[in-house]
């Protein structure tokens, strides 16, 4: 049952160029790309196309290429995507700043730190302020602690949660706004721990398997919006003989978490250990570098360094795709991850500090982001 | 739960036996290491059944999980307390409680500064009962030194609690209850590791102590011949992934201790962290002023990620010591002046001493600590 050419709606010197070529039926048709076409009928590539669709689409074939083209966004699509995206703020507006609002979503953000640095305090705080309800900024979304090391302790993440409650109870109550009031009824330190859903894992086989049931659990409770791996180096560090399964392992682990954060439009921070690499730096000392190998740096788009320098702590911003490199200050207190105030600058440069903040602040002016001290 | 049986997993069992025969796959670790196309080939299924086998052995082996709130409730009415006091009032608030449980802290100093009188105590606190601030358990005492003084014990459970212990019953029953192993090697010590749980079950042990875990390596392990610094590390994290699976599965605090090692180089700071450890010993002598070098805890970097908690012991002048909470996720770092007494520890809350102790937080891992040069001639402490 194959068609003439001649009863498709085409163009009449199309049609006389097929008859002329020697194709009478649909099936003299197939399997032809439209360059050859056009190179046959002598014809433009995009008259051999149009062709080719309408013979082909009338058909009704759902393999050809034209449906799939659908799937394919454009940068327009995307740039006004990002723009909506919410970012996880740190509470720390020097680092937010840094990170460029705040710990992306749909992208993997790798913290790497010497031990006792605030790492896990990082990924605590954040398990928080991803559920800072939308009326102030926030995501309003739940999160995913997978905890590798045993570090997790909820006497400190309820001490952190309820200062973050203090906080947002604070700009409420100044902003005399009666949304941002209501919101409160739910955002209290009993259901900030309900909405934190904790895996502790034993070794690097368990972590692997919950890797691949992790998008699964991710549909089933669709408003989670931050997966954190604390961290992510403890379990491939030891017990390893064969170096070559551990790159794999990490990579298909790297392939999986990236999977995750696209489709499921959640941010997935991993924590790193540090390792010491023995003389390289042409002093022949030995330096710490981020654990797991070179080959495990192409896993996370955005790496923050954290580490100690006189008495303070410090955050360094080493790859990103759309920030500079930067070093801000940053302290953990009782509350968390806060800002840190320098005591030694002089009036100038803290007022100037503030300014810059005031003026940075300008282009996230869009949400309302709490102030922090 | 790696090596959990493909058999009880709920596949067919013509598949599993097929697995098992030939292609040796029998444990879910066998099936989670390997790639998607092997596992098509070994199995000769296709790539949706192939899918459905990782499902289900991932679903098998991946933890259950529970929410933060559920973790609280579990805690608030398992009865075990969370945090064991050490009954120094002053450490015990900036630790929120006390030593927590279901973690591994480490105590690191100097030889001579109150590590093992440290652990003494908390082994006399542990078997208290619960109503007087104790575990009201057994205490499993790894001993790798041989530093662990029963006569000892008993001063200090005398003149600390002189109510409880006032009869000969007391003093049965504290001592009966502290299970002392001798581990002097490596090995040793890695067996009574492994073989530890079920005594911990049986005896209904509520702390473990490991004094200390740096001799053993140390003497074994040098760290100048190939290879042993790599084998040396791996051991470490075996034993530290090991404790923290006992303390976290039976609740249990586990004190660890460590010893110091010199590190060279003038500056301490930043992220660029320095030259390998040269082994300080553990004598008296042990002099940081060595072209300025410094002296910290011993084991090295992946041994300071892997413990939770890290206290460090050292001296402040002949008389008073000090111990600073250098890493802990629950309390920030602080310090406080001590000195040992007759009833073990005991806390000073002298003003002037304070002074003396200017303590800037850092990595813990690189923060300097003062050792005794000269043994009681009232002089000379060696500040880096």
């Amino acid at each position: 049952m194959s068609r003439h050419v001649g009863s498709y709606p085409l163009p009449p010197y199309l049609k006389t160029k097929l008859l002329a070529g020697g194709f009478s039926t649909v099936e003299d048709l197939e399997d032809l790309k439209p360059v050859e076409l056009s190179k046959e009928l002598k014809i433009s590539p995009e008259e051999a196309l149009e062709i080719l669709r309408v013979v082909q689409g009338v058909q009704n074939d759902a393999s050809s290429p034209s449906s799939s083209d659908e799937a394919v966004k454009t940068a327009l699509d995307l740039l006004q995507e990002e723009r909506h995206q919410g970012c996880i703020i740190t509470f720390c507006s020097a680092l937010d700043e840094l990170l460029g609002g705040g710990v992306p979503l749909t992208k993997i953000t790798e913290f790497c730190g010497a031990p006792g640095v605030g790492k896990t305090q990082m990924g605590m705080q954040l398990a928080i302020d991803v559920q800072i309800p939308c009326v102030f900024g926030g995501l309003g979304g739940e999160a995913v602690y997978v905890d590798t090391e045993g570090s997790f302790m909820v006497h400190r993440l309820e001490d952190m949660a309820k200062a973050a409650v203090e906080h947002c109870r604070h700009i409420a109550t100044v902003e005399n706004n009666r949304e941002q009031l209501e919101a409160m009824s739910d955002f209290t330190v009993e259901h900030i721990l309900s909405r934190i859903h904790f895996y502790r894992v034993h070794d690097w086989v368990e972590l692997v398997a919950l890797i691949n049931i992790l998008p699964e659990f991710l549909q089933q409770h669709p408003k989670i919006r931050l997966v954190v791996m604390d961290s992510i180096a403890f379990p491939f560090r030891h017990d390893f003989e064969d170096l070559s399964l551990r790159t794999r392992l990490l990579n298909g682990l790297a392939q999986n978490c990236i999977r995750l954060a696209d489709s499921h439009k959640a941010a997935v921070v991993l924590v790193n250990q540090m390792t010491t690499k023995m003389g390289h730096s042409g002093d022949g000392q030995a330096h710490l570098v981020p654990a797991l190998g070179e080959s495990w740096g192409h896993a996370s788009t955005i790496r923050v360094l954290l580490f100690w320098e006189a008495g303070y702590r410090y955050a360094r911003l080493y790859k990103s795709p759309t920030r500079e490199e930067a070093t801000v200050p940053y302290q953990v207190t009782m509350a968390g991850i806060r800002d840190v105030c320098i005591p030694n600058s002089t009036q100038d440069v803290t007022s100037d500090m503030s300014q810059e903040e005031g003026t940075s602040h300008g282009d996230h002016s869009q949400r309302k982001r709490p102030r922090v001290s | 739960m790696s090596l959990r049986k493909l058999r009880r997993l709920g596949l067919e069992p013509e598949l599993v036996d097929r697995l098992e025969r030939h292609k040796k796959l029998s444990s879910c670790q066998d099936i989670l290491v390997k790639v998607h196309l092997e596992l098509q080939h070994l199995t000769n299924l296709n790539h949706s059944d192939v899918q459905k086998i990782v499902t289900a052995t991932s679903r098998a082996c991946a933890p259950t999980p529970t929410t933060a709130l559920q973790m609280k409730q579990a805690g608030l009415s398992s009865g075990s307390a969370p945090f064991f006091s050490t009954s120094l009032p002053g450490l015990d608030q900036a630790l929120h409680g006390g030593i927590p449980a279901g973690s591994v802290t480490e105590i690191a100093g100097p030889a001579g500064c109150g590590k093992t009188q440290f652990c003494i105590m908390l082994s006399v606190l542990a078997t208290l009962p619960c109503e007087m601030g104790g575990l009201g358990g057994a205490v499993v005492y790894i001993d790798t030194e041989s530093a662990f003084s029963a006569e000892r014990l008993v001063e200090v459970a005398q003149d600390r609690c002189p109510h409880h212990f006032s009869n000969d019953d007391a003093f049965y029953k504290l001592t009966s209850q502290v299970y002392v192993h001798k581990t002097p090697t490596c090995s040793d010590l890695w067996n009574r590791l492994q073989s530890l749980e079920e005594e911990l079950i049986e005896k209904r042990v509520r702390l473990v102590v490991l004094d200390s875990v740096a001799s053993v390596v140390r003497k074994e392990f040098d760290n100048s011949l190939r290879g042993n610094l790599a084998q040396r590390v791996k051991l470490l994290a075996k034993e530290a992934a090991l404790l923290k699976y006992l303390a976290e599965s039976l609740n249990i605090p586990i004190i660890v201790t460590n010893q110091i090692t010199t590190r060279f180089k003038a500056s301490w700071e930043g992220p660029h962290v320095l030259s390998g450890d040269i082994d300080a010993g553990n004598g008296a002598g042990a002099s940081a002023a060595v072209d300025g070098g410094y002296v910290t805890a011993a084991l090295g970097n992946t041994w300071s990620h892997s413990v939770n908690t890290r206290l460090i012991v050292q001296y402040l002048d002949d008389k008073y010591r000090e111990v600073m909470v250098a890493k802990s996720p629950i309390a920030p770092f602080s310090s406080f002046v001590y000195t040992i007494q007759s009833s073990g520890i005991v806390l000073q809350d002298d003003e002037r001493i304070w002074k003396s102790s200017e303590r800037v937080a850092t990595d813990p891992g690189l923060i300097p600590i003062k050792v005794r040069t000269m043994l009681g001639q009232g002089g000379g402490l060696v500040v880096p």
